[in-house]
């Protein structure tokens, strides 16, 4: 028998994924993913909601090969993927897949690696929908040009990207509908 | 693996489909996202859209309630807990409005106010509020993405000069987050400000259809109106311009169903809400105790 980690277990596959709708339903909020023996939140995202139905592209290199074989997700270039596996501490050099007019969810989702989502010196102020009034996340490990760069990419709703930035062991969602400032 | 000792009926594929698509449905708030809905083992048109979310949603642990017009106890809804409780194992469900963590109801909100700790799942019969305008999906769309309502705006108009008045009386088209407008389920209109700013996430799951849709957390859900004649809710007065009691618990602050009398023929009201009603009560005779203590 194979020993696997309990994130490619259906039971916290669940549990992940109430702590990802959480986080994209009250964005800024951190949400702590449920503990596995591995510790490697992206890892643990990415079991949840990837599988051989959609692609994904591993932008900054951070899978190995076992992980591709058990995820069973499409390889493919950043600027076709569903999903986008970076690095928040380098600057983007991407291209991700805003969707259309006519199907907006034929967007991105990027899962973007930083140190810290519970304090650091990068303070972001939030506002929009799932935010009571306004909201301060404190950060670390993340390249403040993601930020005008989303700017970009979220300037015509109802296109855009949505964002979970991930550290080792929580969650902080940031959905194309949320502006957000650094103060 | 055989579906008896599968958690939850479908398989895992199904629910990552449905999760992802929840996901996208809340980050574009009142977009209807589409899914390939499976077959369930009930017709659709039954709840299997809400269903599905609660399948996909639910774990171990997990407090459900089920209610169908605001009770718990009638047939969608016995048979869809009973559904949830054979194929979900581990998980506890509930009639109560304040112990539940996941609620899936059809066609009513819980009177008393949800929590961040709450979801609550609708069951939608009809996803588009622009089919009564425009029979082309593609075309609806387009009309959705530009946020283009000036057909359906213009049949509430028609109904102003018709009849002085918008007369739905249910799915009344909601906008979300100033953006794209839904058909909130059949929901009456009494709930239809219960979606705006409301602390908890609701979902709305069309089986039949294939659509998921969300209205997120602290979002503006606004019923469309003209700026001269306001949104109005259902009004509960009497002949006397009194507002109705529920024949059970005296509250007058609840949306009432109207029933018949049997023996005399008069119509009867009493809360929708079988859970507020039964907290009421609760509530009441806690009164009427605390009186009796205080005189004796």
């Amino acid at each position: 028998m194979i020993e696997l980690d309990a994130i490619w277990t259906p039971a916290l596959q669940q549990q992940c994924y109430r702590s990802l709708l959480q986080a994209m339903s009250y964005p800024g909020q951190v949400q702590r993913l449920p503990a596995s023996g591995s510790e490697n939140a992206t890892l643990a995202i990415l079991a949840t909601l990837v599988d051989a139905e959609v692609s994904l592209s591993d932008h900054d290199c951070l899978l190995d090969l076992d992980a591709w074989l058990l995820l069973q997700a499409q390889k493919s270039s950043s600027d076709q993927a569903d999903f986008i596996l970076c690095r928040g501490d380098l600057a983007p050099a991407l291209n991700p897949r805003l969707g259309t007019l006519s199907s907006p969810e034929r967007s991105a989702t990027l899962i973007v690696r930083v140190a810290s989502v519970n304090d650091g010196n990068l303070r972001l102020k939030m506002v929009g929908p799932g935010v009571k009034g306004v909201l301060q996340r404190d950060l670390e490990g993340l390249d403040p040009a993601w930020l005008s760069q989303r700017q970009q990419w979220i300037s015509a709703f109802p296109l855009g990207v949505d964002m979970l930035l991930v550290d080792q062991s929580s969650v902080v969602g940031i959905p194309r509908t949320t502006q957000v400032e650094v103060c | 693996m055989s579906t008896e000792n599968r958690f939850g009926f479908l398989d895992e594929y199904a629910k990552k489909e449905v999760r992802r698509t929840a996901l996208k449905a809340v980050a574009i708030p009142g977009y209807q996202v589409p899914y390939s809905s499976r077959e369930m083992p009930m017709g659709r048109g039954f709840g299997t859209g809400g269903l599905q979310l609660t399948l996909a949603l639910i774990g171990a642990g997990d407090t459900l309630k089920v209610i169908d017009q605001g009770s718990d106890d009638s047939v969608n809804a016995v048979n869809l807990r009973q559904f949830i409780e054979m194929t979900c194992p581990g998980v506890n469900t509930t009639s109560s409005t304040e112990d539940a963590d996941l609620i899936q109801s059809r066609h009513r909100i819980p009177e008393a106010p949800l929590r961040e700790d709450q979801l609550l799942v609708l069951q939608v019969p009809y996803p588009d509020p622009l089919v009564v305008v425009e029979a082309s999906e593609d075309k609806r769309k387009q009309m959705h993405g530009e946020g283009d309502y000036a057909r359906l705006l213009v049949k509430l108009y028609e109904d102003i000069v018709q009849f002085d008045e918008i007369t739905l009386s249910h799915r009344y088209p909601t906008r979300i987050n100033h953006h794209y407008v839904i058909d909130p389920s059949p929901i009456p209109r009494w709930d239809v400000p219960k979606l705006n700013q409301s602390s908890a996430l609701v979902l709305l799951g069309a089986g039949r259809e294939k659509k998921i849709y969300a209205v997120p957390p602290y979002t503006d859900a606004e019923p469309l109106v003209f700026d001269d004649i306001p949104f109005r809710v259902e009004a509960f007065f009497d002949e006397h311009g009194e507002r109705r009691a529920c024949a059970r618990c005296g509250c007058r602050s609840s949306f009432l169903d109207e029933y018949v009398d049997s023996s005399t023929a008069e119509p009867v009201y009493r809360c929708s809400d079988a859970d507020w009603c039964n907290q009421q009560l609760l509530v009441g005779s806690q009164a009427g105790l605390d009186k009796e203590k205080s005189h004796a």
